[in-house]
């Protein structure tokens, strides 16, 4: 990567730091979730469904998806007080490759989510959450984090580029979250009476996020979850980057 | 020998219909002071900002020291300079490393960035604000500053879209001083659009006056001058209303 690239991926980074409200609220959501879920319900995770991880390790992929849920709004900001500010057209003038101005807040948002991630997982691993394959666990977790903050960033930046507005940039949390109380967010699959929400799940792309994570720390998933969740997320981290590119060429300079 | 800024028949209409810029062609040579006047939405910004790249034309073709911005927009960046009307600064950074950044996106390393930084800083006169947010400066200041990095890279070429407006004459008598200075010493092709005319009349040698998106006069200032009045020796100002004037009324009976 040339100089350039890494020059405007640290200054989104050195944005994130000096302006950390997106990247900590989706922290402090991950550990309010992974609190109250594991005090409040945890008791069921005694059930031979949850394995032998407990409720503890069934519920921490959901603080994961919440991590970077709270903080994919990131990226849209930077990239609107830089328009806002008139200081993107400055860069557009630079000998920057265009596609870097809008992928590198977009890359410095999913690297904030991954050291977050990090983080978490250091948090479960001292809280008892199982790692079934030990460090390979924690590495796939990490994976499917990066894919899925990707993912989030790259719609969230391109719908604030079309529309302009940086709150915009919030619709696609808005628009994800129904999707976490349509799978097996809460209880594993057998333990869900209602068919209508068993065969949404199976097509909701979370419940494959969520499952593949399952398999990699307390082992109740299998790893055809774990692989279909990197096919799903792979494919659509390359769609929200070329919809985040797309959109920065309706930009008015 | 192939001029600086080649441009020819160029046009531009906006989404909303409106027809900027109608078959535009002109020749600028290296090292000349150009100054491109006209009234408000003459299409001024708009061939300004074909030129540098930031919208693109939809027909015609230009070329910047003989490169096809087409065939090699980041070389074009790289040989450019763009001052526009809008102050184009990150409010959250301080002065110095506006410019030390600026710097190294055109390839400087650090230290080279740091006293090229120290020198605009110099230059434009912004010791005491070096370490001030951007958004903490004065009108003036942000203005300066402003003016300061479009010319971190020693751009070949230099798009000057009004850019004094905001200055107090201190700081434009300044910025002039510089500018000139980079004109004549090293040679830098300046494109200057300036609603004070004065300031035109005192350090181009050469313009073209657009209106409706059309160049009705290319050529030397002195030229110019002569043109509108033979007889009296009139300023750039007064032969430019005095034309205007008249094309006015010209177009005026015509409708």
């Amino acid at each position: 990567m040339n100089t350039v690239n890494i020059l405007l991926i640290e200054r989104g980074i050195m944005k994130l730091i000096k302006k950390p409200s997106a990247p900590v609220m989706g922290f402090g959501m991950s550990l309010f979730f992974l609190l109250v879920y594991n005090a409040g319900i945890g008791g069921i995770g005694s059930l031979e469904a949850f394995g032998a991880g407990g409720y503890l390790s069934f519920v921490f992929p959901i603080t994961i998806i919440s991590l970077a849920m709270g903080s994919s709004a990131g990226a849209g900001q930077t990239l609107n007080d830089d328009m806002q500010s008139g200081y993107f057209r400055r860069l557009y003038l630079s000998p920057a490759p265009r596609w870097i101005l809008v992928v590198a807040p977009m890359l410095a948002d999913t690297i904030s989510s991954v050291v977050f991630t990090i983080l978490l997982i250091g948090i479960g691993a001292i809280s008892g959450v199982s790692f079934q394959f030990g460090l390979l666990s924690a590495l796939g977790v990490l994976l499917l984090s990066f894919l899925w903050s990707l993912t989030l960033c790259g719609f969230s930046a391109g719908i604030m580029l079309r529309t302009g507005q940086h709150q915009s940039a919030a619709i696609i949390t808005n628009a994800v979250f129904p999707l976490l109380f349509l799978s097996t967010t809460f209880l594993p699959r057998e333990l869900i009476t209602a068919r209508w929400l068993l065969a949404v799940s199976w097509v909701n792309p979370v419940t494959y996020i969520l499952e593949g994570n399952r398999y990699l720390l307390a082992g109740t998933s299998s790893a055809g979850f774990f692989i279909t969740g990197l096919l799903i997320f792979s494919t659509t981290s390359i769609a929200s980057v070329a919809y985040a590119l797309a959109s920065a060429k309706k930009i008015k300079a | 020998m192939a001029a600086e800024i080649h441009i020819q028949k160029l046009f531009k209409k906006y989404p909303t219909g409106t027809e900027a810029i109608k078959g535009i062609s002109l020749e600028i040579e290296k090292g000349q002071f150009f100054t491109l006047l006209g009234p408000n939405g003459a299409g001024k910004s708009t061939l300004i900002k074909i030129l540098t790249t930031l919208i693109g034309k939809d027909s015609g073709r230009f070329t910047l020291a003989g490169t096809d911005p087409e065939m090699n927009p980041l070389q074009i960046q790289k040989m450019i300079g763009v001052a526009s009307q809008e102050n184009e600064l990150d409010p959250a950074e301080k002065a110095e490393n506006l410019l030390v950044f600026q710097g190294r996106l055109f390839g400087l390393t650090k230290p080279e960035a740091t006293n090229r930084a120290n020198e605009l800083i110099q230059l434009f006169q912004l010791e005491n604000e070096r370490n001030k947010k951007s958004g903490t400066l004065s009108g003036g200041n942000k203005r300066r500053l402003h003016c300061a990095l479009a010319l971190v890279h020693r751009p070949q070429i230099l798009f000057l879209d009004e850019p004094t407006v905001g200055m107090d004459p201190v700081a434009r008598a300044n910025f002039w001083d510089v500018i000139t200075q980079m004109n004549r010493r090293e040679h830098v092709t300046v494109f200057l659009t300036t609603q004070y005319l004065e300031e035109a009349d005192e350090h181009a040698s050469d313009m073209a006056l657009i209106a409706a998106g059309e160049i009705r006069y290319s050529g030397a200032i002195s030229d110019f001058k002569k043109m509108v009045n033979p007889n009296g020796a009139l300023t750039l100002n007064e032969s430019y209303l005095q034309y205007i004037k008249a094309l006015t009324n010209a177009e005026y009976t015509i409708n």
